[in-house]
């Protein structure tokens, strides 16, 4: 009976898919119609198509790609992607080259998703097991988190959307997703690449590597060493061997080994592509320097273009190191407490809600990421009122910029009410979920220590 | 709604000290039933107090200036137009074979005066329904096929150049005018615009170009506007034009020839343009009128409920009352006026209104009963014009670029003999120069007063701070029902199962609880996401059936409601049936599927509040009550108290009345009589919803059909 549930699910896995692929593939056919590459949702300063093909232009002209303040990302994806952008087959759409290689990225990505869910579940059964709790989970239905992510993944919307409006976020989440893929099978010089790639192409993922040290450091669920002396204090025994190891620093050396390696290639490569056009340093100015000191204050669904808008000019500097800081405030807290669930503070880390350039791209992303813990939040609260809120505001984003733009009655506030309604909505998606985890934690202790579960509350 | 649910949930575990808002949240939901009773009777209410609470227009915009300075229009200019009018006249009984020769006179007209020419030569596109324009933006250049060199219109353009301007700015004049069946109105139309026109080549302030569209109506005014609107703004930069003159040579050849022999040395045949427009005024004349005044109508309503800005509105209400004398007339339900109840309704807020003056002489607020039944009249057609989404005039066509624009149309007193000719043209010219002159001071495009605002007379309006008021009461209880109704869902499947285990199996069985608890609502969220791309798929099926070659009103009607059904049917069996037998045995399964249905009503309802408002206010009359009070029916049977017998019934009535069709039909027959209401009536409606591209019919499809079939499952729901 077991097995053939099991069988029913992986078949329907496969055929969502196969159907999300087919789905997408049905929509690469409508470029000009769902016009989904010129919203401000979708394509940002730094993963917009226009830019990219515009700087590709320009580089064939033997010209900086970064003239005119056009292109802002890397020039190796000017390598990679630049030509899919020119090349046109006769009677099919534009840029169908380019949006397979979307759609590739996002099928990968999801692979790599459910491969790293997997390897999540074998750590916390690992984990139940060496607590002797794995007869407690075994009535309750578990759902398999890797299936769960990667669906997620596919068939989110977001997702969709990203990946039919041409943005290059596909391709810089899939670095993402490669970095914490390769950190939790432990592939070193794997999870070093992706964590360079993504670092390279939109900056923000550079903080992966907290929680990639604890990946790297303690494995992908090690339960705190107090509890698991709590527990055999109580029952008096001490066995050494079940005890989880400790933070090992030889992965994280090697780690940085090959990080060093890879970020080294990577700027060796960017250099030569970049020889004639200023160099490297060009390089940095326009993309992390774009980036840091949000130059672009056109709207997109972050809140940061607003806030730099109406704010006097010389506390510019002040508010750029206070919003930038502020990523690393909510981090460090968060590393201190969930340190022991490095995916999870991984998964906060991704969806920092202050970046400069945010699309939804990142929330496709940081919602897939969040299909890992489907077990550890199953009860989480205001999940309908989260949902409701995500599904309000996706169709209103448009509403609002076409009464702006568009029709005219209505003005810049009404395009900002709806992004800060959606600041809002991830910041309760945050707070809920860790406290929801940590809840999971308190109830698990209480049932390895035997105590009456008054933590719980 | 973040609060309600947010407090709904601290409700499930009673803390010692609870913060006074959470408090009144945890009020709210807990007593939600007899708080939405009071928050949607008062939002009626609050809906037919509007006329009540309606101000005063004022002239918002101080560079306007109506009526500062004095007309210049003298009876030179009037002869002028009556000139054109003659002539005109007499070259339509001399050959009505094709309007080439009226639109040459118009010209020659125009090259007189000294204005630039040209001929705008477009083809009429038929407003085809195309599911996926909806989402493009309105310039995405449509690609037109299917020419045919027989059928395409002309429009005659004259543009003056401002003396005093930088050519950046205009304003434009409109005059519909069909060559081949032109009306006495028309050309009467076309003699006032020429008085203004001649009149304003030769005035020293005007500072913004004039340019005066004789629109070509033979194939309906909007079509030309729109085509010439088109070319105006979108330039086409490929070889369109070059490619339309090659597959028709003979026309163009003949065209050619004949605007040749006009020697003019500011005619060109190129298109010309002027600067970005500030305001468009579309001038009509009505042939028969039955009025006792001379007076004057004003069409307002764009696309999706647009309106223009209200400035514009009182520039001509202005001029119009206080310098020309003419009645200003917009539109009303005439039906509205012999409702008896709505008469004693007046006269109970007038009686108010007096008893409150009697106690404060400073309240000053009640206005007479028969204004009352006249403003709610006006209020009427106007939230049925809005909610319509159909624009009601050419002006329509401007509003689609973000240019303010208004049909003026005049309808005289008597019959057109020549002294009254001649006073219409001259108070009516007077009244389009007043306007262009207030509009020529302009120095930024209006901004300074209301776009959003709904009409109860030519001088009192209704401001979208007040009528959302009315709204919001309307859907307030929509949140939080659905927070009672979930926590009422999961605290009763709580209590059930804790009070049953041992301490020892509670850790089990909570853990096994907790999974389905937190996310139990997704099967409820699956189902109301299935019906709902239903809906969608309903709302593009007549994209298909349109296809059908020679299909009459009723068999496309049928043929969607088959196919709708069948479809549905479909959806059902392929994606619902594997998972609804899992936990189909839940016994409040229909609470969490009102809760999420309730939910994905409230976000629909808001969605279209921000599109088209008067929509979503008739929406909310429509599918609020039901959405609050469907409740399995077995459940009322068994339960067999008054108060249950009262639900049923109100359910039964309000499953009929909001399934869309019917809805149709009774509105329809409320206001022309039942006698003409029938099923390809309603397929017609439809097809004219969506050749506007109006988002009502969207609405219609993806909101409230869904709406109707998830209450109707709800109330037959097998508990």
């Amino acid at each position: 009976m077991e097995k053939l549930k099991k069988k029913i699910r992986s078949f329907s896995f496969w055929n969502w898919v196969i159907a999300s692929i087919i789905f997408r593939l049905i929509l690469i056919y409508f470029p000009n119609n769902l016009n989904l590459s010129s919203r401000p949702e979708v394509s940002t300063p730094l993963t917009s198509f226009r830019r990219l093909s515009e700087g590709y232009w320009l580089k064939q002209l033997s010209m900086s790609p970064y003239a005119g303040s056009m292109y802002h990302g890397s020039p190796l994806l000017l390598s990679l992607l630049g030509p899919l952008t020119v090349k046109r087959i006769e009677g099919q759409p534009n840029h169908l080259l380019y949006s397979l290689v979307s759609v590739i990225a996002d099928v990968v990505s999801a692979m790599l998703i459910r491969a790293t869910g997997q390897n999540l579940q074998v750590a916390y059964f690992g984990t139940l097991k060496s607590f002797d709790l794995v007869k407690q989970i075994e009535g309750s239905e578990v759902h398999s988190p890797g299936d769960v992510a990667a669906l997620i993944y596919l068939c989110n919307p977001f997702t969709i959307v990203a990946c039919m409006g041409l943005s290059t976020s596909p391709i810089e989440n899939m670095a993402v997703i490669l970095c914490l893929y390769g950190a939790c099978s432990r592939l070193i010089p794997l999870a070093a690449f992706g964590w360079v790639i993504a670092t390279h192409m939109s900056l923000y993922p550079a903080i992966l590597i907290i929680p990639v040290i604890f990946l790297l450091g303690r494995g992908p669920d090690a339960p705190p060493r107090k509890l698991f002396l709590q527990m055999h204090q109580e029952k008096g025994v001490l066995n050494q061997s079940k005890l989880p190891p400790c933070f090992s620093w030889g992965p994280i050396i090697h780690f940085a080994f090959w990080a060093l390696l890879w970020s080294v290639y990577v700027l060796v490569l960017c250099g030569i592509s970049l020889k004639q056009f200023g160099g490297l340093w060009e390089m940095f100015k326009s993309t992390y320097g774009f980036i840091l000191t949000v130059e672009d204050l056109s709207p997109n669904i972050g809140v940061l273009w607003y806030f730099f808008a109406e704010v006097f000019e010389f506390f510019w500097n002040f508010f750029l190191i206070v919003f930038h800081a502020n990523i690393l405030f909510m981090i460090l807290p968060l590393a201190i407490r969930l340190h022991h669930r490095p995916c999870y503070l991984a998964y906060v880390a991704v969806c920092s809600m202050l970046k400069s350039y945010p699309s939804v791209g990142d929330s496709a992303l940081y919602s897939g990421l969040l299909g890992w813990f489907v077990n550890e939040l199953s009860d989480m609260q205001f999940s309908l009122f989260l949902f409701c809120g995500y599904v309000g505001v996706s169709p209103l984003s448009p509403v609002m910029h076409n009464l702006w733009i568009w029709r005219g009655t209505g003005n810049a506030n009404f395009y900002f009410a709806t992004t800060m309604v959606y600041a809002c909505l991830q910041i309760v998606l945050v707070v809920e979920g860790v406290s929801a985890m940590l809840n999971h934690d308190r109830k698990l202790r209480s049932l390895i220590t035997g105590k009456p579960r008054d933590a719980k509350s | 709604m973040a609060e309600t649910i947010e407090n709904s949930h601290s409700d499930e575990k009673p803390k010692p000290r609870v913060r006074p808002i959470v408090r009144f949240g945890i009020f709210l939901v807990s007593h939600s039933f007899l708080v939405s009773i009071v928050c949607f009777t008062s939002g009626v209410l609050a809906l037919f107090l509007l006329p009540v609470l309606a101000k005063n227009t004022y002239i918002s915009e101080n560079a306007l200036m109506p009526g500062s300075a004095s007309p210049m229009l003298s009876n030179q200019h009037v002869s002028d137009g009556n000139r054109l009018v003659k002539d005109l006249t007499n070259s339509n009984l001399k050959s009505s074979e094709t309007g080439i020769e009226s639109h040459k006179i118009i010209a020659q007209y125009m090259l007189d005066v000294g204005a630039e020419v040209s001929f705008h030569k477009f083809h009429p596109q038929m407003n085809q329904f195309h599911p996926l324009h909806f989402f493009s933006s309105p310039d995405s250049g449509k690609i037109q096929e299917n020419y045919s060199c027989s059928s395409y219109g002309i429009n005659t353009v004259g543009i003056i150049r401002a003396p005093r301007g930088d050519g950046k700015e205009a304003i434009v004049l409109v005059t519909p005018y069909n060559a081949l069946t032109s009306s006495f109105g028309e050309v009467l139309s076309l003699g006032i615009a020429y008085s203004v026109f001649s009149l304003l080549t030769q005035v020293t302030w005007l500072a913004k170009d004039i340019i005066w569209l004789v629109a070509d109506s033979q194939f309906g005014e909007y079509a030309a506007v729109s085509a010439w609107l088109r070319e105006y703004q979108t330039p086409k930069f490929s070889s369109m034009s070059a490619l339309n003159a090659e597959m028709c040579p003979d026309i163009n050849n003949l065209f050619e020839i004949e605007v040749h022999s006009m020697a003019g040395s500011k005619f060109s045949n190129s298109f010309r343009r002027a600067g970005t427009m500030t305001a468009a005024l579309v001038l009509k004349v009505r042939d028969q009128s039955e009025q006792f005044d001379d007076t004057i109508s004003i069409y307002a309503e764009a696309s999706n409920g647009q309106m223009p800005n209200l400035d514009l509105i009182n520039v001509v209400n202005y001029l119009a009352v206080h310098r020309q004398g003419l009645r200003v007339n917009v539109e009303k339900l005439w039906s509205f006026l012999n409702l008896g109840w709505l008469k004693s309704l007046g006269e109970i807020f007038e009686s108010l209104a007096n008893i409150a003056k009697s106690l404060n002489p400073k309240f000053k607020f009640g206005i007479p009963a028969t204004e009352y039944v006249e403003g709610t009249a006006i209020l009427a057609s106007s939230l049925y014009y809005q909610a319509l989404g159909v624009p009601t005039g050419p002006h329509g066509a401007f509003r689609d670029y973000q240019v303010d624009a208004i049909t003026l149309e005049i309808s005289p007193k008597f019959s057109l003999d020549k002294v009254w000719r001649n006073d219409i043209i001259l108070r009516g010219g007077r009244l389009i120069e007043g306007v262009i002159r207030s509009v020529n001071n302009l120095l930024e495009k209006f901004h300074q007063s209301f776009f959003l605002y709904l009409l109860t007379s030519p001088s009192k309006f209704v401001s979208v701070g007040v009528y959302m008021i009315a709204f919001a009461l309307l859907i307030a209880p929509l949140p939080m029902v659905a927070a009672s109704l979930y926590v009422d869902s999961n605290s009763s499947s709580n209590c059930s199962k804790g009070d049953s285990s041992t301490p020892s199996a509670i850790t089990d069985t909570d853990e096994h609880g907790i999974t389905i608890r937190s996310w139990r609502w997704l099967n409820s969220a699956k189902l109301v996401f299935i019906v709902h791309l239903w809906g969608a798929i309903v709302s593009v099926l007549p994209y298909f059936i349109c296809q059908i070659p020679d299909c009459s009103p009723t068999t496309s009607f049928m043929i969607w409601v088959l196919l709708s059904i069948l479809s549905l049917l479909i959806l059902n069996s392929v994606l619902a049936s594997p998972f609804a037998c899992v936990k189909a045995s839940q016994e409040k399964e229909w609470a969490l599927v009102k809760s999420v249905t309730i939910s994905s009503v409230f976000i629909g309802l808001g969605l279209m509040s921000v599109i088209n408002f008067a929509t979503a206010e008739i929406g909310a009359l429509l599918m609020v009550p039901m959405c609050l009070l469907a409740r399995p029916l077995k459940l009322d049977v068994r339960a067999g108290t008054f108060r249950s017998c009262c639900r049923i019934i109100c359910n039964l009535v309000l499953g009929h009345i909001a399934f869309p069709p019917a809805a149709f039909f009774l509105l329809k027959g409320m206001l022309d009589g039942f006698g003409s209401a029938n099923v390809g009536g309603f397929w017609m409606w439809v097809e004219s919803l969506w050749a506007w591209n109006s988002a009502t019919y969207l609405f219609i499809g993806m909101v409230q059909l869904p709406c109707w079939v998830l209450c109707v499952s709800i109330l037959f729901h097998s508990c």
